[in-house]
């Protein structure tokens, strides 16, 4: 029955491929057409345009759609220019997770992005074309900024990545195995040729990029980034919701190179990191530390270190605060006052398509004699 | 036996609350108290559970997330007074009645129905479906809607609803409405047809696991000039995950391509995407015409007659989903008592299927798989020899102590079905505002499932292959797919509906996808 399925089938292809090719009618023969749109994924019209303009030559009529991709697609944004787009994506990148990552060098810098791109309908969204372009734009957020500023206590460690300038950048491919190879596109042409291919408004929404250069790192603090995304579809680094977290860790210098070169200890630490970025997306989380300790349920709910650390099972119900004081203590990682030696330093959080003042970005300013533990 | 008054009268609930076809069945006994006024004679005992029962609760839920809905203003009567109208046999001394009524208040649910308010009766004698358009943005779900409305308005099968009553998806988006479900509405010969647009995955999704709308078949819409596009897979995808099996292809546009051989590559593409996704290729009714033109009452080779004739595609290629009724039976046991001299009566209404007195039935859940006959059935304290779906009886069992049956097992007819032990759901987990949990949950958790009348505590387990199984997390609002371990095993089937809660709350909803294991009896 199978088999005579298969046949049924191959009789099928055959006959409608016979039909084409004894019936080359017309200025652009179908099965030409057919090809191009297998290898591109270009709508009809534009098949059928770019073989006209070549001479019937697929490789010629392949370049004549690289090169009419943005144009053409511009043309199509500029249609949609006044349509809703509430879907889409938010991508995470880290390039440099930051100090004693593995056995390399124990002072490093730290880089990261994140990314917004949105659509008008959550299929566009799952589809896999979106989800690579939004992941090379990430990635490429991530490469191209720099921290200018010159705030010695990393207050603006996280800043918003002006969207011009990203999307005037060349696009870079986020995938390791791909050869290193100059730029085919700009960010803008990428997003034109997505919008030329799905039809719908495509736009990047907002960019934010963590990037602390090795050379403003202290002795004797280290800056971890982590992030997490919920709602993942194809990669665990998009999601609907999505979080990048700073974690500052503080103590003797000696000290604390020893124990981040040690790889238990590093490896503890990142999992404690990860979970504090799936507790901030997790958790309605607005804030690092509460207004105050004695707030109402609702509002010691909206801060990280008043929550109970329940993205961490070993925490067993103590609230983060609590959780990474008391952890700091078991390796003997303590500083003096009333702060923590392994703190969230700086928080952002965003939704897909809400509204910009939703957009959660919380930074712990560190004043003297702050209280960041609930007074027992 | 109080009987119903007036079959029309049960449909105008149904199709004010807006069930899908399959749950189309009489909520309780009908009867019709003072004038103008419909009760559902809901048992006493049924109260209760009708809180966690899928379509009730999504009921409510719906009308909750969708207040303004066309068909949540159909409840709100002009003189509707806020109390829900519950004539339980016993209604007059029942102590649960003020409480329920309050609960319901508090959603904001109000079930008086005047008689009268309708324009048109609800016909039942044809075979109802509900039928969705899936498509990208612009190739025209809308313009075909509108089209069909319009020429189906023609032979007296609709009443024309035009582009700009159809597309009121800026401002429903603005409201929250993400579905326009059972909006549109027309018949062809021999069907009815309950039209939903479908405008995003996730939306679907989740109405379809609250109940709040339910696709049979599709129609999947693409543009003869665009052809299908890189999302037209992910279209296919969720009419797969929904379970839809049968689809029709309409290509829209085709006034605007003057060559037919494209044409002929848009029909061959689209093939070989069905078939890449599982779907009959070669048979689906591939209907190519302008619905523009149909609208506009022009060119009737491409207009009229192709709506027509996609038409006539949905009314042989799409299935309708077998009747209550036609089914094999099944009653969940709600309540057991043993008369003396006569053995064990299980009371319980019946979901499906027809009983006759002296029929062979099996008893199953909780470890049991019990083999018996019905030696009487009982409703109003009448005899009967006959119950079918929707029916509140009592049935007699030979040679069964009271003991070895419970309330939570089935009467099923023998060997329809098995109790399941661990099975794959999906399910919606609601959000703080629809009173679930405001925090998130991870693999650990174990809430109670409450499936019909029986409820157990659930484990659950990621499906493999997922990343990271031990650190991923499930919010309020997400839609998941996951595999569900039942402490007891339950009665279930692909299609079963089902509550989550947890510490007197509703924490989710789900539907099972399929039957991984059955209980080993």
């Amino acid at each position: 029955m199978f088999k005579f399925c298969l046949q049924q089938k191959a009789a099928f292809r055959s006959a409608s491929l016979r039909r084409y090719s004894t019936q080359p009618t017309g200025k652009t023969p179908i099965k030409l057409v057919a090809e191009l749109r297998k290898l591109t994924e270009v709508s009809l019209a534009k098949a059928r345009e770019a073989l006209a303009a070549s001479n019937n030559d697929v490789r010629a009529a392949l370049q004549w759609l690289e090169k009419d991709a943005s144009v053409s697609g511009a043309k199509k944004a500029a249609k949609l220019q006044g349509r809703d787009a509430r879907e889409g994506l938010i991508g995470t990148s880290v390039l440099s997770r930051g100090t004693g990552v593995g056995e390399g060098p124990v002072r490093g810098g730290v880089r990261g992005a994140m990314v917004e791109l949105n659509c008008e309908t959550d299929f566009v969204a799952r589809n896999e074309l979106f989800g690579k372009l939004l992941a090379d734009i990430s990635h490429t957020a991530a490469f191209i900024s720099e921290n200018t500023s010159k705030h010695s206590d990393l207050s603006d460690a996280f800043e918003p990545l002006s969207i011009e300038l990203l999307q005037d950048a060349p696009l870079l491919s986020s995938d390791a195995s791909e050869p290193l190879r100059p730029a085919k596109q700009t960010v803008a042409e990428a997003l034109q040729e997505l919008v030329g291919k799905v039809g719908e408004k495509i736009y990047l929404r907002r960019a934010l990029t963590a990037v602390i250069p090795s050379e403003r790192i202290l002795a004797g603090t280290a800056y971890h980034l982590s992030s997490y995304s919920h709602g993942a579809i194809r990669l665990a680094s998009q999601g609907r919701i999505s979080a990048l977290l700073l974690t500052s860790s503080t103590g003797p210098s000696q000290k604390l190179n020893q124990l981040l070169s040690s790889p238990d200890f590093s490896k503890e630490l990142f999992a404690i990191e990860d979970a504090l970025a799936r507790q901030v997306v997790g958790f309605p989380t607005l804030s690092i530390k509460p207004s105050s300790w004695c707030g109402s349920d609702d509002q010691l709910a909206a801060a990280l270190l008043a929550q109970p650390f329940m993205m961490y099972s070993p925490s067993n119900g103590a609230s983060v605060a609590e959780f990474l004081q008391q952890w700091a203590k078991t390796h003997k990682l303590t500083i003096a006052g009333p702060s923590l030696a392994v703190i969230p330093t700086a928080v952002a959080k965003w939704t897909v398509g809400e509204s910009d003042n939703a957009a959660v970005v919380s930074v712990l300013s560190k004043e003297p004699g702050e209280q960041l533990l609930p007074s027992v | 036996m109080s009987s119903c008054r007036s079959g029309e009268d049960i449909a105008a609930v149904h199709q004010a609350l807006s069930l899908k076809a399959s749950d189309r069945r009489p909520v309780g006994r009908c009867r019709s108290e003072g004038p103008g006024r419909l009760c559902l004679d809901v048992p006493l005992r049924v109260q209760s559970k009708l809180l966690v029962h899928p379509p009730y609760l999504s009921t409510m839920l719906r009308t909750q997330l969708v207040s303004t809905r066309a068909a949540a203003r159909r409840l709100y009567s002009s003189r509707a007074t806020q109390s829900l109208f519950v004539c339980a046999r016993t209604a007059a001394r029942s102590p649960a009645y003020p409480t329920h009524s309050s609960l319901l208040q508090k959603h904001g649910v109000s079930l008086v129905i005047r008689r009268g308010y309708a324009d048109a009766k609800f016909d039942r004698s044809k075979p109802f479906l509900n039928i969705g358009t899936i498509g990208h943005v612009d190739h025209g779900k809308t313009t075909l809607t509108a089209a069909i409305t319009k020429v189906l308005a023609e032979s007296g099968g609709a009443k024309f609803t035009d582009y700009a009553e159809i597309d009121k998806a800026p401002e429903e988006k603005a409201r929250g409405i993400t579905i326009n479900s059972a909006h549109v509405e027309y018949e062809s010969k021999n069907r009815h047809y309950g039209h939903i647009d479908c405008p995003g995955h996730a939306d679907y999704i989740k109405n379809m696991i609250t109940g709040a709308a339910s696709m049979d078949g599709a129609i999947i819409v693409v543009s003869a000039t665009d052809g299908q596009m890189p999302q037209t897979r992910e279209h296919l995808l969720l009419a797969r995950q929904v379970g839809i099996k049968k689809l029709v292809v309409f290509i829209n546009k085709v006034d605007m391509i003057q060559d037919p051989e494209i044409l002929d590559l848009v029909d061959m593409e689209i093939r070989d995407l069905l078939n890449t996704y599982n779907f009959d290729g070669e048979n689906t009714p591939i209907i190519m015409g302008s619905a523009l033109a149909a609208l506009e009452g022009r060119e009737d080779a491409i207009g009229k007659n192709k709506i027509l004739e996609l038409i006539d595609a949905c009314d042989h290629w799409l299935e309708v989903p077998p009747r209550d009724l036609d089914k094999p039976f099944l009653m969940p046991i709600e309540e057991t008592y043993s008369i003396s001299g006569r053995g064990t009566v299980a009371c319980g209404r019946a979901e499906r299927g027809i009983i006759n007195k002296g029929d062979e039935v099996e008893i199953l859940g909780f470890g049991e798989r019990i083999k018996t006959t019905v030696t009487g059935i009982e409703m109003f304290r009448k005899e009967l020899d006959r119950g079918e779906a929707g029916d509140n009886m009592g049935v007699l069992l030979r040679g069964i102590k009271r003991e070895l049956i419970q309330r939570g097992q089935v009467i099923t007819a023998p060997g329809t079905m098995k109790s399941a032990k661990k099975f794959m759901a999906q399910i919606y987990i609601l959000t703080k505002d629809e009173g679930g949990r405001y925090t998130p949950f991870m693999v650990n958790y174990k809430p109670q499932l409450f499936l019909r009348t029986a409820d157990t505590t659930v484990g659950f387990e990621w499906p493999e292959g997922t990343p990271d199984p031990e650190h991923k997390m499930v919010m309020p609002g997400d839609n998941i797919e996951v595999v569900c371990s039942l402490y007891n095993d339950l009665a279930a089937d692909v299609g079963t509906r089902f509550t989550l809660r947890e510490g007197g709350k509703t924490v989710g909803t789900g539907i099972v996808t399929k039957v991984l294991e059955h209980a080993r009896i």
